[in-house]
């Protein structure tokens, strides 16, 4: 892990202070609930701190106090599904140092919307778009520094590996079979998937893919013997096949609901792994709260059956933060074209959609109005759970001692008479990278 | 003694919250003339600290200047334990006001010299001037600290082996298990109260009010060491209604009267005027006979009440002539040898030992 690692200072304190940053007067979220109590943050280590201890060993008082008048603090979120962002879509073939620029750009925009780590996304592609672009989309660790913004925390590849009937926008001449790893190693580039240096993760993170086609189902173990998150999406799967890829190590399901069977009474398909009929794990699941790819009634039967695996994604194209209009879109060989109207994406002369152009804190707000869920259950959607999904429980997604000060300050606002949430800063390693 | 009666816990905690911001305040304490305050934990003095939060974050009050020194401390515990004094006081107080925590003095139960840590504890109070004003709450049993019942009314800073019923009391803390609760304390004496300029104690609930009516009605009793309190010259214990109910009715209604007068006269305070203000403390001169009488082992029997009153340093009355005290001196002193002056007591090293040791 590479947060394990002594790291180099993420942010050089102002005025030579000690970059000990304390919050009052505010509303910390802890577990199923929010507390009103202080938190220490350091921005030389960017790490929470032990307040007590800090104070009894190190005499240290903060450098600054910031009273946030009883509002929200919670860590910052954690997006596992975005395709692109302020006009740049991860699935782009660029020469490297272009690539490399406007990821850079995302990062630093993408943090202002409350998301500090996220795994960029790349949809179905030809080998050589995921072996040129994979390497700068890997997890930036302790290299990273606050002012960076938001942070990779691996990428993640929805295909090619998918099922031709449950393709959604994924264009289905790119689409494949795997039967052994090599055919994984092939089509990801080796370096990108499996890494030498356990010191430098791969820079894959999450894998989705159909476990009926081919031999995936046996090859699941081999995915996550190498930290890399298995996630069954765009599929035909049935219950059973479903419940076998889950036996085999699949923790994650990616967009339920979306891109596969529906529910039946006889056979409920992915979803029904949820029911932990036969005592397998049951496996995280995403959830795109936008208001097009799921009735609001839906969501909240997603949510009630799991709860402490339901995780709010975006799957926002490129488009987020760009006026309406027809977009451009590179799909392999075919160039379409998305029309994006609001936060609607659909793809031009059909009626399929095509991903969302949402922000994450909207989801969470929406998941509000339709859920009735508290709104430390839906911060716990972005934040705790995503981080327990990925494994990085302690570091990311929480505010305890010692783990990253990646923060987000919401205010509770009221728009058109409903509950809303409202990004009024975000910090990142313990320094603040964005007020409203 | 003054009792102050409020009907409610709150009115009370308020009462003494207040009376300590007066007392800074009127103190007006800088870097090099702070205010000594020592510090209670338990469930007592919650509102006291509740209370004293709010005027911190109200801007009333600063703490910049104020030196801390906290009663007693578990040994054997984890410092930042959850039930561990040290995160008592972190939780209720330090962690929301701005003391420095260079100012901020408690005792450590995981010290490798215990005793050693103790004599270094009443040291430091001792460096630090004194204790202007000594904040308590009691035990059930009426014990300040860890006195607990037959505590020596002359103890100083020393570890203390918990009673049996302190023991099973505290289990509630630690998951109901007696083993993980700790046996041992470190605690300031009662002798170490007692020297403090003031003190200040609350007493809430039904539960104490055997104990308020034992300390208050009866005598001086190391059954009830807060009774000791009797011996101090400026103490004030305030308390609510439920904590009187074992007191007799005109013992109540006396106290009651007389706190009417005192404000109606617009004589609430009774603290001389110099110790509120804290004159300069007079540099002692550390001889060998004072080094005596602040050991924690009685070297000399002496008369008790001569030692408790002497707790409070006599200047602090101004009308007072600044008279040195009698120090009797020897012939060997006069006649000036060398070797004999050096020698004070036949042998050193061992009254050394005696000194580092640990009362009861
Ligand atoms: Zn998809």
């Amino acid at each position: 892990m590479p947060h394990s690692l002594p790291s180099s200072p993420k942010s050089t304190p102002k005025n030579g202070g000690n970059g000990i940053t304390k919050f009052t007067n505010c509303r910390i979220l802890k577990d199923n609930s929010l507390v009103e109590e202080d938190l220490w943050v350091n921005s030389i280590t960017g790490k929470i701190i032990r307040s007590q201890a800090a104070f009894y060993d190190d005499f240290v008082l903060p450098n600054q106090v910031i009273n946030l008048g009883g509002r929200i603090l919670s860590p910052g979120f954690i997006e596992c599904q975005l395709n692109g962002a302020f006009g740049f879509n991860f699935s782009t073939l660029l020469e490297p140092a272009v690539y490399a620029k406007k990821v850079r750009e995302v990062n630093r925009q993408l943090v202002r919307t409350g998301v500090t780590s996220y795994l960029p996304t790349i949809t179905s592609q030809r080998s050589d778009i995921y072996k040129r672009a994979l390497p700068h989309l890997g997890p930036s660790g302790y290299r990273q520094v606050a002012e960076d913004g938001a942070e990779s925390v691996g990428a993640h590849v929805e295909g090619p590996f998918l099922s031709p009937t449950k393709n959604g926008v994924h264009n289905v001449d790119v689409l494949r079979e795997a039967d052994t790893f090599e055919d994984l190693e092939d089509c990801y580039g080796p370096t990108n998937i499996s890494s030498e240096d356990s010191y430098e993760p791969s820079p894959i993170k999450m894998v989705t893919a159909a476990p009926e086609l081919g031999r995936m189902t046996e090859l699941i173990p081999e995915v996550t013997a190498r930290g890399i998150i298995f996630s069954v999406g765009h599929s035909e799967a049935t219950y059973e096949e479903a419940s076998k890829a889950v036996a085999a190590g699949a923790t994650m399901i990616t967009h339920l609901f979306n891109a596969m069977r529906p529910l039946h009474h006889r056979n409920p398909g992915i979803f029904g792994v949820l029911g932990m009929a036969e005592s397998l794990p049951r496996p995280y699941f995403g959830i795109i709260a936008d208001g097009e790819h799921l009735h609001p009634t839906t969501i909240k039967i997603a949510f009630n059956a799991h709860p402490d695996g339901f995780i709010l994604v975006t799957d926002a194209m490129h488009m987020v933060g760009l006026p309406d209009g027809a977009y451009q879109w590179t799909n392999g060989d075919c160039t379409n074209h998305i029309v994006k109207k609001g936060p609607k994406l659909i793809l031009e002369g059909s009626d399929r959609i095509a991903g969302s152009s949402i922000t994450l804190i909207e989801c969470v707000t929406n998941f509000l109005r339709w859920s009735g869920a508290t709104i430390p259950q839906a911060l716990r959607a972005v934040t705790s759970t995503p981080a327990a999904m990925l494994g990085m429980q302690g570091v990311k997604g929480c505010l305890d001692d010692g783990a990253d000060a990646d923060l987000v300050v919401l205010s509770e606002g009221l728009g058109q008479d409903e509950a809303e949430l409202v990004i009024d800063e975000v910090w990142k390693f313990g320094t603040k990278v964005f007020s409203r | 003694m003054r009792l102050i009666i409020r009907d409610e816990s709150e009115a009370a905690s308020s009462y003494v919250a207040n009376y300590i911001i007066d007392r800074i305040q009127h103190f007006n304490p800088t870097p090099t003339h702070p205010f000594v305050l020592g510090l209670p934990t338990g469930s007592s003095p919650l509102g006291v600290y509740k209370v004293l939060v709010e005027k911190y974050k109200a801007g009333l009050i600063s703490f910049e200047n104020v030196v801390t020194f906290n009663m007693d401390e578990y040994v054997g515990i984890p410092r930042d334990h959850s039930e561990s004094y040290h995160s008592f006081m972190w939780k209720n107080f330090f962690s929301h006001v701005n003391v420095n925590p260079n100012n901020v003095h408690i005792l450590n139960g995981n010290a490798p010299n215990l005793e050693a840590e103790c004599v270094e504890y009443e040291a430091k109070i001792k460096r630090a001037g004194g204790i202007d004003l000594f904040l308590g709450g009691i035990g059930e049993d009426g014990h300040i600290a860890f006195n607990e019942p037959g505590s020596s009314l002359a103890s100083r800073t020393r570890v203390k082996t918990l009673a049996y019923d302190t023991i099973l009391a505290n289990s509630r803390f630690f998951e109901n298990d007696i083993e993980k609760v700790p046996k041992m304390a470190l605690t300031v004496g009662v002798q170490t109260v007692l020297e403090s300029r003031e003190v200040v104690v609350i007493i809430l609930g039904a539960r104490k009010a055997s104990a308020l009516q034992r300390c208050i009605e009866q005598g001086v009793n190391h059954m009830w060491t807060l009774s000791s309190l009797q011996l101090h010259p400026h103490p004030m214990i305030v308390c609510d209604e439920d904590a009187t109910l074992e007191l007799q009715v005109k013992t109540v209604k006396y106290f009651k009267s007389i706190e009417l007068v005192a404000r109606q006269q617009g004589f609430e305070q009774i603290l001389p005027s110099s110790i509120r203000t804290g004159p300069p403390i007079p540099k002692t001169v550390v001889d060998e006979v004072s080094d005596e009488v602040q050991s924690p082992t009685i070297l000399a029997p002496q008369p008790m009440t001569s030692r408790l009153l002497r707790a409070t340093p006599a200047t602090e009355y101004p009308v007072r002539s600044v008279s040195p005290d009698l120090v009797p001196d020897r012939m060997a002193d006069r006649v000036g040898v060398p070797d004999l002056a050096r020698r004070l007591t036949p042998q050193p090293e061992q009254q050394q030992q005696r000194l580092a040791s640990v009362g009861a």
